[in-house]
């Protein structure tokens, strides 16, 4: 009980002048530990091999059945879809799949939804679904298993993915004429990317989103029980060179490992083995061999927490996790030449991971609920679960709690010069009653105006995060003719110069400037922590960025290091955080570019950038754009009133304006 | 000051009432770490309801409130049901008062003490003067009305607001020294919640003087009034079955629900066939296992038992919830001369910061989206016990560093040597 039952006072402020004098170096201590803790989770000793804990799922405990004829049919419906693809060139060919769900023998429904755009002038937008349910002939209508597959018309922009509702019809086809199903199957075909999967969901579950003005999901005139999981499926074509499983969903939410382990079972079982499967699979041609193991993991880690880190869904499957639906998305990269030899040679293999897939499924008992739902992908066989990798986060946060209560104890600590007076005093003890208000140190910690600027910057923060959706403001902007872009940049400007000035308004004493500085780090640290638990690529690269700030930024500082300071935390304010990120981004997309070229084109990626995080959180439930503002746009603006505070000689305050 | 008072009440009352109105209230009202079986408002509203059908409403396992709250409760929800949200507000500032008041009276006692008492030289800073007197109980009102955790719990409308005004009303009269109104309010309490019978313990100290038959005849008055409170809900009801379901609801824990306490996970996980063993084990826990020692140790301060055993019984009780804890807390400005000796306030401060933010966010991660599970939040709750026990043990142990060093002295000396006072 020594720690709380030292009841010596002396002892303690001994403990903290020590601590004080090296707090950067245990700070950067825990920083660097952080760091290489990360990375000793490449090596093989620290990560552990894939398994499926959920024994229902057996993967591969049937033969396959689905046969040739199945690959034709696929083959035929594609030729079909083609032709209709000619005729309508901006929308779905409604009529054509409903026919083919209705030859099969589904139940076919439609499904109508409307979005009211949330920013500018309000446009409409209209989309339909299409699914159709088999239902299963042994249960009934309690559960069910989606499998979907969006539909791009011939004028979108994003990669051709005309193969899967063939391939979907053509396994729709094959399951209709089984008896064996547990549990209902539901093929989806999409329309408008996320947005018909969003609409579908919300539809189905009657969700209580509050986004409810901005999207009109509409009604399903039928249901399927509860689902269990949903494999959805974007196929570029059926010459396919390799399989890329997506997984990151909505909010960096990860399907369980079950379930992406199961289709790793399946495909390595049913592919041939020129046709790798993995998660951020690349051509095989194109892989590197005989490299560093732990660096070639270590980047696959880093690789895995970027993409999760913007929230983003990297496909229509990151949908279902908010619903906590296991589901990801398989996607067949085809082939850069194809010939007419190999056409088609990969239908029969992805029917049968398909098959496979579903055949395990139909097995299941109880919805997933084993195994992990927070992991790091190593590599296709080997994970990170969160115990191994949560204390990453923690190291590198840590400091910033530690900072903190080193400003604090050396608040309270006395300063050892100080003391030599008091004891010198202390001989002469008549003399010390007079003396003794001039030598020690009075702390004034201003309390109501660290929290009057506490309260400014949130308030600030908290504008920042609900004005882009004020219908008034968005119609005004409309009228002025405005774009939503321009209109999202203007405020994000605006708000950065507001953050700037504003920490200003109130005047603040040494002590008081210190009691802000704990107060910003202990806040920050805080949010770093709920952020890595509900999103740990985030808050973890977020923590590589901010952590610094608690080991540099300190108060006895020379001009020159004060300088660097402050570059370093304008550096941190969240806008220009998020242009280095695009910045770096398109350097990697755009190499041949010259630099300035390239920071022109970032500034209007960033633009999108910001006006697409905003659109994700109205509608998606995004909650990044709302975490930047809220939480570290306000923190930012307290941790800037820290570094601007300076020191005259005489010690008295004086108040900065930037 | 007054006019300071009054605004303090003006201001926490207006916040009060802008949450209760908000769209907050609702979101509020159902987080698990606010409104618990026991308190919470929907079950009131439940046994109104059934209370005016005319069916009892202690026959299922719904209602757990005593039927005076429940009855007043229920003819303010049939007849001005606009007015119950201004009920919740004045019951809150009307705790806050009179602990302003008690802290007041307390202090000017212990400066009364002082006066008699001989202190060594060197410890004016931890001595309590009179000018100490008004800010500290301004203190001790406002962490009432601004502790976001009082706030949290009026405007959940919990019936822990209820709890905390009579405990209000019971440490005003303790520290009044006003036998029977005092025990009254203990007794409705302990009527209510059962816990708060430790707290016969600081008013026996406070009011027997040593001797022997002045206790007995407080725990007579004690236990009379219990007893026509009991009657009286007897004669509002017509059976006894409020009994079962209000402390046997509550020393018997039959509702699993997650909370902020220790007791939901041990009692989910446990065999049936030990559960009466922990059962008695936990309760003794909350109850009188620290009772003899701390009333034994702190015999002469029975203020200072008090909060130790309010702060333990808010850990340790079988439905805790943030209402009971923001209620201790205010006790601490009362203790601040202590303050100084508290070497764990920085680290407590911390517990509670991250395990208060991290609490809803786990409870997100295994309700709602799935991918985490009870072991998170059990975790995170054992958390925050453990941060609140470490302030309690901190501000036991430095109560007695401060007594020690008021009688010698802050710096001691051995052999010229400043000398490392170690406690054992």
């Amino acid at each position: 009980m020594g720690i709380l039952t030292d009841a010596s006072l002396n002892q303690r402020n001994h403990l903290g002048r020590n601590f004080l004098k090296h707090n950067r170096k245990i700070c950067a201590l825990f920083y660097l530990a952080g760091a290489v803790w990360f990375c000793c989770l490449g090596h093989s000793q620290f990560n552990h091999a894939t398994y499926l804990s959920e024994n229902a799922l057996s993967p591969g405990l049937v033969y396959s059945e689905i046969k040739v004829e199945s690959a034709r049919i696929a083959q035929n419906y594609l030729d079909e879809l083609n032709r209709e693809r000619e005729v309508y060139r901006s929308g779905i060919p409604y009529n054509w799949i409903m026919a083919k769900m209705q030859q099969i023998g589904l139940e076919v429904y439609t499904h109508n939804f409307t979005l009211h755009y949330p920013l500018g002038s309000g446009r409409e937008f209209h989309g339909e679904n299409i699914y159709g349910i088999l239902r299963a002939p042994r249960i009934g209508s309690t559960e069910g298993i989606v499998f979907s597959a969006p539909y791009r018309p011939p004028e979108s922009v994003h990669p051709d993915i005309t193969a899967s509702v063939p391939l979907l019809l053509a396994f729709a086809e094959f399951t209709r004429r089984k008896n064996y199903w547990a549990k209902d199957l539901i093929f989806l075909v999409t329309d408008r990317e996320q947005l018909g999967m969003h609409a579908w969901l919300e539809a189905y579950y009657k969700g209580d989103l509050e986004d409810a003005s901005a999207l009109d999901a509409g009604n399903l005139k039928g249901r399927a029980g509860a689902l269990q999981a949903a494999l959805n499926l974007e196929i570029q074509d059926f010459d396919a060179e390799y399989l890329n499983v997506k997984i990151e969903g909505l909010n960096g939410q990860l399907p369980n490992l079950d379930m992406f382990n199961l289709i790793q079972r399946i495909a390595a079982r049913e592919l041939p083995v020129r046709e790798p499967c993995g998660y951020k699979q690349t051509s095989p041609r194109k892989r590197a061999k005989n490299k560093n193991a732990v660096l070639e993991n270590v980047k696959a880690m880093l690789s895995m927490l970027l993409s999760q880190a913007n929230g983003v869904p990297t496909g229509n499957h990151g949908l279902f996790h908010r619903y906590r639906v296991e589901a990801l998305t398989l996607e067949a990269v085809k082939k850069p030449k194809s010939d007419y030899q190999s056409r088609g040679a990969a239908v029969l293999p992805l029917l049968k991971v398909i098959e496979g897939v579903s055949r395990s499924l139909n097995n299941l008992l109880e919805r997933f609920h084993q195994s992990y739902f927070f992991y790091i992908l190593v590599s296709n066989d080997r994970f990170v679960s969160i115990g191994d990798f949560i204390p990453c986060l923690l190291l590198m946060a840590g400091p910033l709690f530690i900072k903190a209560f080193f400003l604090w104890l050396g608040l309270n600590v006395e300063d050892p010069e100080m003391e030599k007076c008091d004891e010198d005093e202390k001989q002469a003890e008549s003399s010390q009653t007079e003396l003794k208000p001039i030598v020690k140190k009075e702390l004034d910690l201003q309390y109501s105006k660290v929290l009057r600027i506490f309260l400014i910057a949130h308030l600030i923060g908290f504008l920042a995060s609900v004005m882009p959706e004020n219908r008034g403001l968005n119609e005004v902007f409309a009228t002025l003719g405005l774009s939503s872009n321009q209109f999202i940049t203007g405020l994000a400007v605006v708000f950065s110069i507001v953050a700037l000035l504003a920490p200003h308004i109130v005047e603040l004493n040494y002590d008081g400037v210190e009691l802000l500085h704990i107060v910003t780090l202990l806040e920050l640290a805080s949010v770093l922590v709920v952020v890595g638990l509900l999103n740990f690529a985030l808050g973890f690269l977020l923590s590589i960025v901010i952590a610094p700030a608690a080991i540099l930024v300190d108060r006895n500082h020379n001009a020159s290091i004060k300088c660097l300071n402050r570059f370093y935390v304008i550096l941190l304010h969240p806008l220009i955080v998020s242009y280095g990120v695009v910045l770096i981004l398109t350097l990697n997309a755009f190499p041949e570019l010259g630099l300035l070229a390239v920071a022109q084109r970032a500034i209007g990626a960033t633009m999108d950038a910001l006006t697409y995080s905003v659109v994700d959180s109205i509608i998606y439930g995004n909650w990044v754009y709302n975490a930047v503002t809220i939480a570290f746009l306000s923190n930012w603006m307290m941790l800037w009133r820290v570094v601007c505070y300076t020191k005259t000689e005489e010690g008295r305050p004086k108040l900065k304006t930037s | 000051m007054r006019k300071k008072l009054v605004l303090y009440l003006f201001l926490a009352a207006v916040l009060r009432y802008f949450l209760i109105i908000s769209k907050f209230s609702r979101i509020i009202r159902n987080r698990v770490e606010i409104s618990t079986p026991l308190n919470s408002f929907k079950r009131v509203q439940e046994g109104a309801y059934l209370y005016k059908h005319g069916i009892n409403p202690y026959s299922g396992d719904l209602v757990h409130e005593v039927p005076t709250i429940l009855l007043g409760l229920s003819w303010v929800l049939n007849n001005c049901e606009c007015l119950l949200p201004f009920l919740f507000i004045a019951l809150d500032l009307l705790t806050a008062f009179f602990l302003y008041e008690m802290t007041k009276m307390v202090l000017r006692s212990q400066l009364d003490q002082a006066r008699k008492a001989k202190y060594a030289p060197d410890t004016e800073d931890i001595q309590l003067k009179t000018d100490d007197v008004e800010p500290l109980s301004h203190y001790v009102m406002m962490a009432y009305l601004f502790n976001p955790f009082s706030v949290a719990s009026c405007v959940a409308q919990t019936t822990t607001v209820f709890s905390n005004f009579f405990l209000s009303l019971y440490f005003f009269f303790l520290a009044k020294k006003q036998i029977t109104p005092c025990m009254l309010f203990l007794a409705i309490e302990t009527m209510r919640s059962m816990y708060p019978v430790v707290l016969l313990a600081p008013a026996v100290l406070q009011f027997s003087e040593n001797s022997l038959a002045k206790a007995i005849k407080v725990v007579n008055a004690f236990l009379a009034l219990c007893g026509i409170l009991s009657f009286l809900h007897y004669s509002m009801i017509g059976n006894w079955s409020f009994f079962d379901s209000t402390l046997g609801f509550i020393f018997h824990y039959r509702d699993l629900q997650p909370n902020i306490g220790v007791f939901w996970y041990f009692f989910t996980e446990m065999f049936e066939h030990f559960r009466t063993m922990f059962l008695v084990t936990f309760q003794m826990n909350a109850t009188i296992l620290y009772l003899v020692p701390l009333s034994i140790k702190l015999r002469k301060d029975p203020m200072m038992l008090a909060t130790i055993l309010l702060a333990l019984i808010a850990i340790f009780r079988s439905y805790p919830c943030v209402g009971d804890i923001a209620f201790y807390l205010a006790f601490l400005p009362l203790w601040k001369k202590c303050w100084k000796f508290m070497a764990q306030n920085f680290i407590v401060f911390c517990f509670f910061l991250v395990t208060v933010l991290v609490m809803p966010t786990l409870w997100h991660l295994w309700i709602y989206a799935g991918s985490a599970n009870a072991n998170f939040y059990f975790g995170i709750t054992l958390g925050f016990c453990t941060g609140q026990i470490f302030l309690v043990t901190d501000l036991l142990f430095a109560h007695v560093k401060r007594e020690f060093c008021l009688k010698n002295g802050q710096k001691l000396f051995i052999d010229g040597k400043e000398a490392k006072i170690i406690l054992e």
